[in-house]
């Protein structure tokens, strides 16, 4: 019944709406207001722009301003640092051409509104201004560009020899975390071999994998650099830590790698910001199906001695589950078994 | 002579065609200027259908605690039980509005529409250069279309994989249910859509290189020429290329190769492929998807440079310069497609080369907003809706150009990429100036089209609801891209650090309505003038190009006698000396000696000489005849 | 009569090229493109390592001797046409489609010496890109074996002459390509399989 009503409503108020415009219309018609240009409608047009510029301006800079601690994520990496100063070196240099174009373009709008005693200036070209923003821009940006690319060439330079490795493993819709243990170096791995009881696909025939051993968390140490080694098992994800200005993509039968140091330990950085729950987040930027917005995995970056520490409590993958190992030939078996029994 | 005979031919055809049947006349045509009109409308209801996609996906990112019930007599099952929209589906739409967005309306939409109908009347052909492949051109396009509209409707719902249809996503249908049906109809539609583009283009190229009326050089050509010239250049090399990566991608689906596809597991089981390579597709994909980006603008920039020199009365700044950085733009289309890809494990070394080729682009982009701002300045500014649209193009095209420069930036781009600050950047450089340059076009050419002038109030009214709501809708994402948003997230609240900002959301989607809302403004203002509207006059901008020399409706063939010559450049506006503030294109500059510079005065007698020897030919030939 | 007519074509075609050969040629760029984007994908793929080398059939040699004869006998019936020579031309335009019958069979039987060779479609990429390749340029083939037989039934019914080239010369441009194309498909096989 009301669906009727609120029906009937709207047509008898589009057919107002209607109404008034074909008056208008006929009326604008019948007084020939067609013909002529300088019109009082152009003149609104021309305050509207200095209006929006305005009004816009005075909005951007008041919410700019207001949200900063809002949208400025605190930084918790080396080359965080960095980037983030290149980012605000860019907004400065961007913003100011922002802001002198727009002020130029609304301003021209208002100023040279149509006047039927006026005449446009018969100005097609002037090669010198044009070479100077051909020039201009060019020189800004190779000096953007460039200071751009030494930062990227650092932060993609290979990793240090003693960065603690992490591998993390992407599937739907979470991610699987790896630490190699005392040697440093992860087993290898071969995704033929992924089933329930081993979702790594980890190969126990490599004597590396012994060590082995699983997270919940990513767990690194602060001040030392930390070697992502990244891959998929299914999709395309993309490991994404904001607050390490880190992101990579895993793809699936290629291994991605991305090293940082954490400069801030998870307790500085929640007595920093005056929030006792706040956690370093992983989450996934490649569209990869229907759970991509709820990978979620937290880092934890601890004090260097805290962190070896908690390394030496972690129980090995063959030793939190000794099936893992029974299909092993019998020489290696007896090493693991070995390295079981030592690490007790 | 074989030459001659054959076009001569072609001539006397159009003027037997007078009296077209419906079916000739209005859906199997060959005239240029219904096929351009056929693909607008098509551009408008698929516009409106990405729209309405977009403020679906909006309302959930807006208002995540609605109850969208009322919604499913639409989408069916897709809305669950308790009034919540599908994780998947919302993918599905996303992947929609993107498709829909880039190809179906501002490339066709746009490109189609306008170089049809205007790249024969602006350099004064009577066709194109193959009727008949145009037509095919349209009719590929609506099976597209077709296709395309029914995988909307399918049980497991269209491609989910987001527009650019990475694999494996896009191979698996383990992997998510739009990769089944719903893809492969993708792709079906995709490859018509390439035939659609490449008849386009390779007619549009014909075109203009062979069938330019008398006097129009190159360096006459109208910027809108221009534009649509190179942006069939850029189509024609890159669509091919999307046509490989796709067919690579049919045979890993449904034949089992490993082009793209290695070491998946899925669903339980390990599958066979090996030895393929995800990020192979990537590059492929971008070959064609970077310089997509510019078959969508192009046009835009050439029409807006068209019509700001038109309303401004005042020649268009940097003519030259004009075609120079729009050539530069074409150009360095094709060597920047790898920024999309910096953090994709691509080899480092390249992102540093592609850093620097990507930020080269940007010089020709700033030469181009230079000069459109030298133009209106001391101009005389009469602001028609077709010129607030494309003054409000030149702001957004700052506004989203400038983000750019982050983004091709590689270092900044780890932290940004795919965030929301990349859905800011390219919704206002691509998707809102390619979007107002073809308002900006249908507002100014509308009285060629049908003969009738568009409401100007409304199309004020129209323009500042859409450029303020434009800028509600956009603005506020760079902050939250800035923040980390990524894109593509059914949901933020699953983490920390993305938990908030629900007020800037629903601000975001509340403009987004108002704004789609606002374009039924445009839609009733089209549909009611092309039936209803003020009768046009012959040139009612007082513009120099040919269309305007046509009569109010053009038959086809558009020009009764013959066609126009032409003897000056399209910018001859408020020329010192001159009575009138503008001279077209046909008036020779013998014609105005009061106003000639002093580099045309000697052009003049040339001029004369050559108007006096055709008119002996003329003689000569009619003598002949008559004996 | 002719001479206005050729006036007015003068005006309304600056350039004297015929516009349906210019459109062949844009389409030969966007076959060329495709063909473009196949073979540095084949480069980009063989740099990630993972390939499986083996070796080219034998008869590509035979079939690429069999393009090459086709295209001097498509020459051939070219500079027929061109002397109104319309038996010679006839002649030559059968032998070129029986060629180019004869090179789609041999590439037919490359496959199976690829199959032979436990080289199939379905497998590792190196051998797929050789199948993509060759069929694509196997259907590009067939469509100028069907245009070779659309130009002979218009040369049958005395419709190609020095004075009507138009077909003609599309013809050969389309074929001579197809074979410049093989000719660097194989080439780029020898170099980099």
């Amino acid at each position: 019944m009301y669906g009727l009503l609120i029906a009937i409503g709207i047509v008898l108020l589009l057919s107002v709406i209607w109404m008034v415009y074909r008056i208008q219309a006929l009326i604008s018609v019948a007084k020939g207001s067609s013909k002529k240009i300088a019109t009082t409608s152009n003149k609104v047009n021309a305050i509207l722009m200095m209006v929006f510029l305005v009004g816009c301006t005075i909005l951007m800079v008041w919410y700019s301003i207001k949200e900063f601690d809002n949208y400025q994520l605190p930084v918790a990496s080396e080359h965080g640092v960095i980037t983030d100063q290149l980012f605000w070196v860019t907004m400065a240099v961007t913003g100011f051409i922002f802001v002198l174009t727009h002020i130029l373009l609304f301003w021209f709008g208002y100023r040279y509104q149509y006047d039927d005693n006026k005449r446009a200036a018969y100005y097609p070209d002037n090669n010198k201004l044009e070479i100077i923003w051909t020039l201009v821009p060019a020189v800004v940006l190779t000096v953007l560009v460039f200071t751009g690319w030494r930062a990227w060439k650092d932060i993609t330079a290979p990793a240090p020899e003693d960065a603690h490795v992490v591998e993390i493993m992407g599937y739907q819709f979470a991610w699987e975390i790896r630490y190699p243990g005392k040697d440093n170096v992860l087993g290898d791995y071969d995704y033929r071999l992924i089933n329930a009881n081993n979702s790594r696909g980890i190969d126990f025939t490599d004597k590396n994998s012994f060590d082995d051993f699983p997270s919940q968390q990513v767990v690194i140490p602060k001040g030392e650099p930390v070697l992502f080694k990244i891959r998929a098992r299914d999709v395309l994800h993309s490991v994404f830590a904001p607050h390490m200005r880190l992101k990579m993509d895993a793809v699936p039968g290629m291994p991605t790698r991305f090293w940082f140091v954490p400069t801030k330990t998870t307790t500085e950085m929640r007595a920093e910001l005056g929030d006792d729950e706040f956690e370093y987040e992983i989450a996934c930027t490649e569209v990869c199906g229907r759970g991509h917005f709820s990978m979620r995995r937290v880092i934890t970056v601890l004090e260097p001695d805290e962190y070896r520490e908690w390394v030496s409590e972690q129980e090995s993958f063959i030793k939190r589950n000794p099936d893992l190992i029974s299909d092993l030939p019998s020489d290696l078996k007896e090493l693991a078994e070995i390295y079981i029994n030592e690490s007790k | 002579m074989a030459v001659a005979n054959v076009s001569s031919h072609d001539v006397e055809h159009h003027e037997h065609e007078h009296h077209d049947n419906f079916i000739t006349k209005y859906i199997f045509s060959t005239d240029h200027k219904m096929i351009g009109k056929q693909f607008l409308v098509t551009g408008i209801f698929w516009a409106l259908i990405g729209g309405f996609l977009s403020i679906v996906f909006r309302l959930q990112l807006g208002f995540p605690d609605m109850n969208l019930e009322f919604l499913r007599p639409i989408f069916g099952g897709w809305i669950d039980n308790t009034g919540k929209l599908d994780p998947n589906f919302y993918l599905a739409l996303v992947t929609m509005h993107g498709t829909i967005m880039v190809f179906f309306v501002l490339t066709a939409g746009l490109s189609g529409t306008f170089s049809n109908f205007l790249i024969p009347l602006q350099i004064g052909a009577r066709d194109m250069a193959s009727g008949f492949m145009n037509m095919l051109s349209y009719w590929f396009f609506f099976l597209s279309s077709v296709v395309m509209f029914c995988s909307l409707f399918l049980e497991k719902g269209p491609a989910g994989g987001g527009w650019v249809v990475y694999p494996p996503l896009s191979a698996l249908e383990q992997a998510i249910p739009g990769s089944g049906l719903g893809m492969t109809l993708w792709l079906v539609a995709m490859t018509f859509f390439i035939v659609s583009s490449l008849l386009g283009g390779i007619n549009y190229i014909t075109t203009v290189i062979n069938l330019r009326t008398k006097g129009m050089s190159f360096a006459r050509l109208p910027l809108t020429i221009w534009a649509f010239f190179l942006t069939a250049i850029i189509g024609l090399l890159s669509f091919p290329v999307l046509f490989s990566a796709a067919l690579l991608l049919v045979f890993d689906r449904s034949f089992g190769t490993s082009f793209y596809l290695s070491d998946i597991y899925i669903g339980g089981e390990a599958l066979p492929n090996t030895g393929g390579s995800a990020v192979l597709y990537q590059h492929l994909f971008w070959f064609l998807g970077h310089p997509e980006v510019y078959i969508v603008l192009l046009p835009a920039l050439g029409i807006t440079s068209e019509i700001i020199a038109t309303n401004s009365r005042k020649p268009i700044f940097g003519y030259k310069a004009m075609i120079i950085s729009m050539l530069g733009i074409t150009i360095l289309s094709f060597v920047v497609w790898a920024h999309h890809m910096f953090v994709s494990g691509m080899n480092p070394f390249l992102g540093s080369i592609f850093m620097f080729l990507t930020l080269i682009i940007a010089v020709p982009s700033a030469v181009k907003v230079f000069n459109y701002l030298t133009t209106l300045w001391r101009g005389n500014l009469r602001f028609t809706p077709g010129m607030l649209f494309s003054i409000g193009l030149v702001s957004v095209f700052i506004s989203g150009g400038l983000t750019g420069i982050f983004l091709g930036n590689s270092a900044i781009d780890i932290q940004l990429h795919d965030t929301y600050f990349v859905v800011a950047h390219f919704h206002l450089v691509m998707g809102s100036a390619s979007f107002f340059g073809l308002v900006a076009g249908v507002y100014h050419w509308f009285p060629k089209m049908f003969g009738r002038m568009m409401d100007e109030k409304l199309g004020h009214i129209h323009f500042w609801l859409t450029f303020v709501g434009i800028y509600m809708v956009f603005f506020p994402m760079h902050y939250i891209g800035i923040a980390g948003f990524p894109r593509r997230y059914y949901t933020w609240t699953e983490f920390a650090f993305s938990d908030m900002y629900t007020d800037l959301n629903m601000f975001v989607s509340a403009a987004a309505i108002i704004t789609f809302a606002a374009q039924m403004i445009l839609v009733f203002n089209f549909f009611y003038s092309m039936f209803f509207g003020r009768k046009a006059s012959l040139n009612p901008w007082r513009s120099n190009t040919l269309e305007w020399t046509t009569p109010l409706h053009p038959q086809h063939g558009n020009w009764p006698g013959e066609i126009p010559s032409v003897y000056r450049w399209p910018y001859d506006y408020s020329k010192p000396g001159s009575k009138e503030d503008f001279i077209p294109q046909t008036i020779p500059l013998s014609a105005t000696p009061e106003s000639n510079l002093p580099h045309e005065e000697k052009l003049v007698n040339l001029e004369k000489e050559i108007i006096a020897e055709e008119g002996q030919i003329l003689v000569a030939n009619e003598t002949k005849e008559e004996s | 009569m002719e001479e206005k007519l050729s006036y007015e074509e003068g005006a309304v075609q600056p350039l004297s090229m015929h516009p349906k050969k210019f459109a062949l040629w844009l389409f030969i760029v966007s076959v060329v493109m495709v063909f473009a984007s196949l073979t540095s994908a084949y480069i980009v793929r063989q740099g990630e390592g993972n390939w499986l080398e083996f070796n080219l059939p034998d008869i590509f040699w035979y079939t690429s001797a069999v393009i090459i004869l086709s295209s001097i006998t498509m020459h051939w019936a070219y500079v027929s046409a061109k002397n109104d020579a319309l038996d010679m031309l006839r002649l030559a335009l059968i032998i070129t489609s029986f060629l180019g019958f004869a090179f789609l069979v041999g590439q037919w039987y490359s496959w199976v010496a690829l199959v032979d060779r436990d080289v199939y479609f379905v497998g590792n990429p190196s051998g797929s890109f050789l199948y993509v390749f060759t069929g694509l340029h196997a259907l590009h083939l067939i469509s100028g074996v069907i245009f070779l037989i659309i130009v002979l039934i218009s040369s049958l019914r005395y419709k190609i002459h020095s004075q009507n080239m138009a077909q003609m010369e599309m013809c050969v441009t389309y074929w001579h390509f197809l074979g410049a194309l093989w000719i660097y498909l194989f080439m780029f096989l020898l170099l980099n399989h």
